[in-house]
């Protein structure tokens, strides 16, 4: 992703923005105090207190017989990670479908957001315990690594066990104080906890970032290892913020998938027509927090891309260019695959009105937009001939295929199907109602101008700067097409929306009036959001090579080796399957709770009064 | 149920897509195995490989390049290392006690203190302590022969001469343990024979010998040396008529140090 | 009115003819065929496509499955659906067996077109490092250039090509075939530093991790000079109009 150097310039500002918006939120409980204060005192004094990193041999990690050690702690990490993702994000959400719901006075929203809340809340003790096994597993099979970590972290590792104490605290007074704290003041003070859980959370999540980050990308260590005593430094290093950025978009778009699941399945196994729509109008919400938490999510993807190049070329090239080239093309296809589910979700949607078939003939030439640009996107730059294929080329270079193999294209195509995603979404929209205001033709007019144009632009960008300057342009093109892409979501989401205002209704919507199949496509995003998340997470990992803490820390294990995609996909597919498990059970215990038995002649008859 | 079923064979049946994609879709390129340690071998490197090693280590397990590089500007660029030495010998700030570019650059290594390139200096020490750790010690921990190396590769890079012996001992010990243990040469033909057992398969010169392989009793008068030396190397390259081809091992090659080779053909050549 | 064809013989129509497309386009047309690789992953999509649009609205799906239901349940069907059954197994077999056999046809080999390149190499007996290598703008640029020209006449050609489109005289003996420059994705994508590196150290240059690869290409740095490599370097470039990549703006050393 060679556009990641070009970005570099806009995004690092908007990035620290947000990320000092969301700390300074925390600020009351966060150790920033703590911090900033510690390294004065101990940059004289502790200078010589830490130890250089140890230089490790095979012996030094302990064995157990017939059990990976790399294996369990890669396992334990990314579950931890899928549970934890899950439970920061539904909290962010619900908070915002309650204070929709104080605003609208729509009691709907304040159920929905329950029901939301109630889903993580098993959920968040599962994490914990992942995180427990992550810690046994690390100090059982890299005691070393750990201690060198807790060497230079030991502050903000209490600070983190103490934060989750203030974390499960709000957490079960927001849950379990619901019903109680509701209508005028108490319900300020509600959602007022709802923001605190966020900051604590987000918190929590911070301070675990800067612990992996250091492994990538090391600061306030010296050559051999031997700590600073400057802990801001070690947490502030080169990678932490765009991981911070990044994670927290991919959680919302991954806990919303997930709740998604878990409304489809609902909505699969309801019975009444309540239900049905019930859990239609929940699945649907969850997919368009998704969705909407999917559309940036490549942005920030590339402004870490772009920050890990300017942490080390060489690491940027093993990113981009090495042995993971090959692992880029496994996302297109993962993240292809949520835009179609995502859209034939919203297609299959349509059928809850009765106006809409007035627009189902506009669907296929939306899905052959978005077919068209997704299989440029997957395209690879290396293709895998046959001899035969590369005689009759003439060469390992296809003239039509290997120009679509590079950035350019790429940029144009992801852009696009954000555009038609969008489309699909106002078709929606409009489904069911016909506007009544005067200037609706001028209004239609303005929009199909402004997508044809903004098309039209991402295009020129993408070809003419792309195959006809110099490179420095191609990758700086990338800015103005974001920029497009965005201006015309927000563009023509705003003429829309005036122009629908008080619009004529074709008929009732009818929630719960919709196909199975629909609800598939919920799972299918879900599964692929879980499995994109684990891939990610292998070639995070990975980059580090044969390192615990790169170029300071060797990796002297067995399996220090970096494994292969095939390796990595058996994994993830394992933590995968363990995940899906794991929640079936979580949404399992909390319908349980709903269930009562009457267990007659059990209990002995209450003595007469 | 039967959604519950429907669902979990669904969910199962994408995992595989995914997984099977990552097989099948894409090629499985085996990433390099992580670098080995190097091992400095006794008397057996030319001083272009014993440069090329002290780059290794320079990049390497040294971690110079952590700070040594061209981004960072935390520690000076090297590429001048060695000239810039002689100037610095004369400065008034030097404090060691180096006499050649090459004891210099070993002090600065060991000693980094000896001499603080201005405005490298750890802050507040006002250019008179060195941030960079002692290389022979701490986690990088150098032995004698991979400094000596990483002095060679220095000398390389600012084009001074390389003065810098590769030494014969100091390193091959501290490796020594991990190289299979070696056999001490023969002395002689005689031994030589013995040791490895030619005399199961050949009749040699007086000795008695199994029919296996050909007479060589007087074998010199047949054959030249050229022969016998590919003979022994390539066993299956002529087979005499009678002669089964491959029983002979085609391994003395590695086996043999070439000076037994060497002997031993002359001691055959002679046999006639 | 003329019968409506069938939505299930619509989307079979549909799947085959963005097939036929596909192949008359690329393979016919253009005479660049899609690698079977590639196209295996194209159809998969576009498969999905087609799907999707033939079953988001309920009548539509009805349509669809229809003819299929009536195969299975239908009584009167009993004949065609023998046949079906029988078939599926023997054409997923013959599929299996087609797969498996065993080809004349070397197996498939991947290699990286564009290793990545050591951030220091040891070429011409110095050390360069390329990261920051670049050939400083030339004051008398078009006589180099000519050199350059001269340089690749003598050297080059014979494998790259007189166009340098990687056609000539001896391409056809090597595989792959040699590089053309003429193409967008080549040396338009990399810094003069890359070419310099992979000029003068030649295939046996190529990085172990960078494997597989294959290249013939011979080691220049024994036969050229060091300014001779740069002068062919700047022919390259000035004669396919490319512009090498640059990583900012303001290193812009090549205008001229």
């Amino acid at each position: 992703m060679r556009i990641a150097t070009g970005i570099r310039r806009a995004l690092p500002r908007l990035a620290l923005a947000a990320a000092v918006t969301v700390f300074l939120g925390a600020a009351a409980l966060a150790p920033e105090a703590a911090f900033a204060a510690e390294p004065v005192a101990a940059e004289g004094a502790k200078a010589s207190a830490f130890a250089p990193a140890p230089t490790l041999t095979t012996a030094d990690y302990p064995q157990i017989r017939g059990f990976n050690g790399r294996i369990a702690v890669w396992l334990a990490a990314q579950l931890h990670l899928w549970f934890a993702a899950f439970v920061l994000a539904v909290p962010i959400f619900v908070f915002i479908i309650e204070a929709i719901g104080m605003g609208t006075r729509d009691e709907r929203y304040d159920r929905l957001a329950y029901e939301f809340i109630k889903v993580s809340i098993t959920a968040y003790s599962l994490t914990a315990i992942l995180g427990g096994l992550l810690l046994f597993f690390l100090v059982i099979f890299y005691p070393h690594l750990f201690q060198y970590l807790a060497g230079i972290f030991r502050e903000s590792m209490i600070w983190y066990a103490l934060l989750f104490f203030a974390e499960s605290a709000i957490l079960y007074l927001y849950y379990y104080g619901w019903h109680w704290l509701q209508g005028g003041f108490a319900k300020w003070v509600h959602l007022t906890l709802g923001l605190l859980l966020n900051a604590v959370g987000t918190t929590l999540m911070f301070l675990a970032n800067a612990w992996v980050t250091f492994m990538m990308s090391p600061a306030g260590v010296d050559a051999a290892g031997v700590f600073s005593g400057n802990t801001w430094a070690a947490i502030h290093n080169a990678l932490w913020n765009p991981i911070n950025i990044h994670r927290v978009v991919a959680n919302v778009a991954f806990g919303g998938s997930i709740v998604g699941a878990y409304a489809a399945y609902r909505f699969l196994s309801a019975t009444t027509a309540e239900q049905k729509a019930q859990y239609d109008w929940m699945g649907y919400t969850a997919n368009f927090i998704a969705i909407s938490a999917l559309l940036p999510l490549p942005f920030a993807g590339y402004y870490l891309t772009a920050e890990i190049y300017a942490y080390s070329q060489q690491m940027g090239i093993t990113l981009m260019g090495g042995i993971f080239a090959w692992l880029f093309i496994i996302q297109a296809v993962l993240i292809g695959t949520l835009f179609l589910a995502a859209n034939y979700y919203l297609w299959c949607g349509m059928g809850r009105s009765d106006g809409a078939v007035r627009y189902n003939r506009y669907v296929k030439y939306l899905a052959a937009g978005i077919i068209v640009a997704f299989l440029v996107w997957f395209t690879p730059h290396t293709l895998i001939l046959t001899n035969e294929e590369l005689k009759a080329l003439g060469g390992p270079y296809h003239k039509i295929l290997g120009p679509l193999g590079i950035m350019p294209a790429k940029n144009i195509a992801v852009n696009a199907m954000i555009l038609f995603t969008t489309l699909s979404f106002l078709m929606y929209r409009r489904a069911n109602k016909i506007p009544t205001v005067s200037w609706v033709n001028a209004g239609n007019a303005t929009q199909a101008a402004l997508f044809t144009a903004g098309l039209l632009n991402i295009f020129f960008l993408g070809v003419y700067h792309g195959y006809f300057t110099n490179t420095v342009y191609k990758v700086a093109s990338s800015i103005p097409q974001v920029l497009t892409t965005l201006a015309i979501i927000v563009a023509s989401t705003v003429i829309d929306t005036l122009m629908y205002r008080g619009a004529k209704e074709v008929a009732p919507l009818h929630w719960g009036r919709v196909s199975d199949r629909s609800q598939y496509a919920l799972f299918l995003l879900a599964v692929a959001f879980t499995w994109l998340m684990g891939l990610m997470g292998y070639i995070r990992s990975s980059l580090r090579q044969h390192w615990h803490v790169t170029n300071v820390f060797r990796d002297a294990s067995p399996d220090a080796f970096t494994p292969t995609l095939g390796y990595a996909a058996n994994v993830v597919s394992l933590g995968a399957i363990i995940f899906m498990a794991l929640v079936i059970f979580v949404f399992w215990v909390s319908q349980v709770s709903a269930r009562h038995t009457t267990a007659v002649g059990y209990w002995k008859a209450e003595p007469a009064r | 149920m039967s959604h519950f079923l429907k669902v979990v064979a669904f969910s199962l049946l994408v995992i595989a897509f995914f997984t099977g994609f990552s097989f099948f879709g894409v090629p499985q390129i085996e990433p390099a195995p992580p670098p080995k340690e190097e091992a400095v071998e006794r008397g057996a490197m030319t001083i272009e490989q014993f440069v090329a090693l002290g780059k290794k280590i320079f990049d390497g397990k040294g971690a110079c390049t952590l700070c040594h590089n061209p981004v960072g500007g935390r520690a000076p660029a090297l590429e001048r290392a060695g000239i810039a030495a002689v100037e610095r010998m004369k400065d008034a700030r030097y404090r060691g006690a180096a006499k050649s570019v090459e004891e210099y650059l070993y002090e600065s290594l060991v000693k980094p203190s000896a001499y603080v390139v201005a405005g490298f200096g750890k802050a507040g020490t006002n250019d008179t302590e060195s941030p960079m750790p002692d290389a022979s010690a701490g986690s990088i921990r150098l032995s004698e022969a991979e400094l000596r190396a990483v002095v060679a590769y220095l000398q390389d890079l600012s084009g001074v001469e390389v003065t810098v012996r590769i030494p014969t001992d100091a390193g091959a010990t501290a490796k020594a343990q991990d190289k299979p243990a070696q056999r001490a040469p023969a002395k002689n033909a005689e031994e030589l024979i013995a040791q490895f057992a030619c005399t199961a398969c050949h009749k040699i010169g007086a000795q008695a010998g199994g029919p296996i392989g050909p007479d060589l009793s007087r074998i010199g008068a047949s054959r030249d040396a050229a022969y016998l030396r590919r003979a022994i190397l390539e066993p299956n390259a002529d087979v005499p008529k009678g002669f089964a081809p491959g029983v002979m091992p085609a391994t003395y090659g590695e086996q043999l140090y070439a000076r037994e080779l060497e002997v031993l053909v002359a001691y055959l050549a002679a046999l006639k | 009115m003329a019968r409506r064809i069938p939505r299930l013989a619509q989307a079979v129509l549909t799947i085959v003819g963005i097939y036929g497309a596909f192949r008359l386009v690329f393979d016919v047309l253009l005479g660049q065929p899609i690698p079977s690789s590639l196209l295996t992953m194209y159809m998969f999509f576009v498969v999905a496509g087609v799907y999707m649009v033939f079953t988001f609205t309920e009548e539509s799906t009805r349509e669809l499955v229809a003819p299929i239901r009536a195969l299975v349940e239908d009584p009167r069907r009993k004949p065609i659906r023998n046949v079906v059954f029988a078939l599926t197994p023997l054409l997923a077999a013959w599929f299996t067996y087609a797969g498996l056999q065993p080809r004349i046809e070397a197996p498939v080999e991947l290699r990286s077109i564009h290793p990545a390149p050591p951030s220091s190499v040891k070429m011409f007996g110095k050390r360069f490092d390329l990261l920051k290598l670049e050939k400083e703008e030339p004051k008398k640029f078009r006589q180099l250039v000519a050199e350059g020209a001269k340089v690749y006449v003598e050297n080059c050609h014979f494998c790259h090509g007189d166009k340098l489109d990687g056609r000539g005289p001896y391409a056809e003996g090597l595989n792959p075939v040699p590089m053309s420059f003429q193409d967008v994705g080549t040396i338009a994508q990399l810094q003069e530093s890359f070419l310099f590196w992979r000029i003068a150290t030649g295939g046996p240059g190529l990085p172990a991790d960078a494997a597989p690869w294959i290249s013939s290409m011979p080691v220049w740095e024994t036969f050229l000079s060091e300014e001779e490599i740069w002068k062919v370097i700047l022919f390259l470039y000035d004669y396919t109009g490319h512009r090498p990549r640059l990583w900012s703006e303001n290193a812009d050393h090549s205008k001229h």
